[in-house]
């Protein structure tokens, strides 16, 4: 699965997206410290945390995207952090639940 | 006096390496701030620097630091007296995990003296979430009798009401908002004293958010008497 076919996803918005790049995995959190002492490289971080900060976090993990659920406001500077990062941001109106079931189905994980 | 609660050094991860406690304290004095506090990210190995540095510019210092819950809300801990900040610190540390220090995202995290001497570099991320509840830093705050302050509470990241969605009841000396919604969190909190704070990371944001407070004396009880009185003034001022 790479970060087109998320892109793709019913109910899902692209907000930023650059390079194509193979998503292995997902990690669901809404504590920053967690994802960056746990989330794994080239994964898809699903969380409601939507700010410069969690670009960052994603960065150092080695996330490849960011999926922002429940709808969230995603700032314009988010979207900054995430175009110099090169790191894809998408959002859903899915809760974390839903849309960590969404991409395990997709993973057969 | 013009009081200054929240400030970074250069030993915080994501603070300017300029950010020695000297600067803070020379560029603090040449703005007109008398009380201010020292304040990195979990750790206060620069507070001895910060206290000489504050001596030698004629500031009164408060030793302290930004901990990181296990929530991941920012709350200060300060103390006037660096005996006590320095036990707050071994509290702290023995529960903040060892992440790696990521040199590609983050700067050094430099110990220095009050001359910007390099004592030692940490070498572990002091910005990482510690083991410890909200509730729990307040509670050891108080025991060892500093003042305890959430952080930037309406901030977008790292803030009570980030991570909560409100503030939890609890034993506050006063709240830190963001720059331009004072007034509105005085109406919200009417029995708390609500401040700015500069939350300095850089050269040009020292002294940039100071407040107001009355002080009758420099130790701890008058600056926790002060803030009260800051809250009673609030609560008489509003219509």
């Amino acid at each position: 699965m790479t970060l087109h076919d998320i892109a793709a996803f019913d109910d899902v918005e692209t907000l930023h997206f650059n390079t194509d790049l193979p998503v292995t995995g997902g990690y669901t959190s809404d504590l920053l410290s967690d994802v960056m002492a746990n989330a794994g490289e080239g994964c898809l971080l699903i969380t409601i945390q939507a700010h410069n900060n969690t670009v960052a976090v994603a960065a150092l993990a080695g996330a490849v995207g960011i999926l922002v659920c429940n709808n969230r406001p995603v700032p314009d500077d988010m979207i900054e952090s995430a175009r110099r990062e090169g790191i894809a941001v998408f959002r859903t109106s899915r809760n974390q639940f839903e849309a960590s079931c969404m991409l395990g189905n997709r993973l057969g994980a | 006096m013009l009081a200054d609660l929240h400030n970074h050094s250069c030993l915080s991860p994501c603070a300017s390496l300029e950010m020695s406690p000297d600067l803070i304290a020379q560029t603090a004095a040449a703005k007109g701030i008398g009380l201010i506090a020292l304040t990195d990210h979990n750790c206060t190995r620069n507070c001895p620097a910060f206290r000489d540095a504050c001596k030698r510019y004629g500031l009164t210092p408060l030793f302290g630091m930004e901990v990181t819950t296990v929530e991941e809300c920012h709350v200060l801990a300060l103390f006037d007296d660096l005996d006590t900040a320095m036990e707050m610190n071994r509290w702290v540390a023995a529960a903040q995990p060892r992440l790696p220090l990521n040199l590609d995202y983050y700067s050094d995290q430099p110990v220095v003296d009050a001359d910007d001497n390099i004592i030692e570099l940490l070498t572990y991320f002091l910005g990482q979430a510690t083991a410890h509840s909200i509730e729990a830093v307040g509670r050891q705050t108080r025991e060892l009798g500093g003042l305890f302050i959430p952080s930037h509470i309406n901030r977008h990241a790292f803030s009570v009401e980030s991570q909560l969605g409100f503030l939890p009841p609890g034993d506050y000396d006063a709240i830190e908002v963001m720059p331009g919604t004072v007034d509105a969190y005085r109406r919200r909190y009417p029995d708390l004293a609500v401040i700015t704070a500069s939350d300095a990371h850089c050269p040009e944001q020292i002294g940039t958010w100071p407040f107001h407070l009355h002080l009758e004396g420099h130790d701890i009880a008058s600056i926790r008497r002060g803030l009260r009185n800051l809250a009673l003034s609030h609560l008489l001022s509003i219509p």
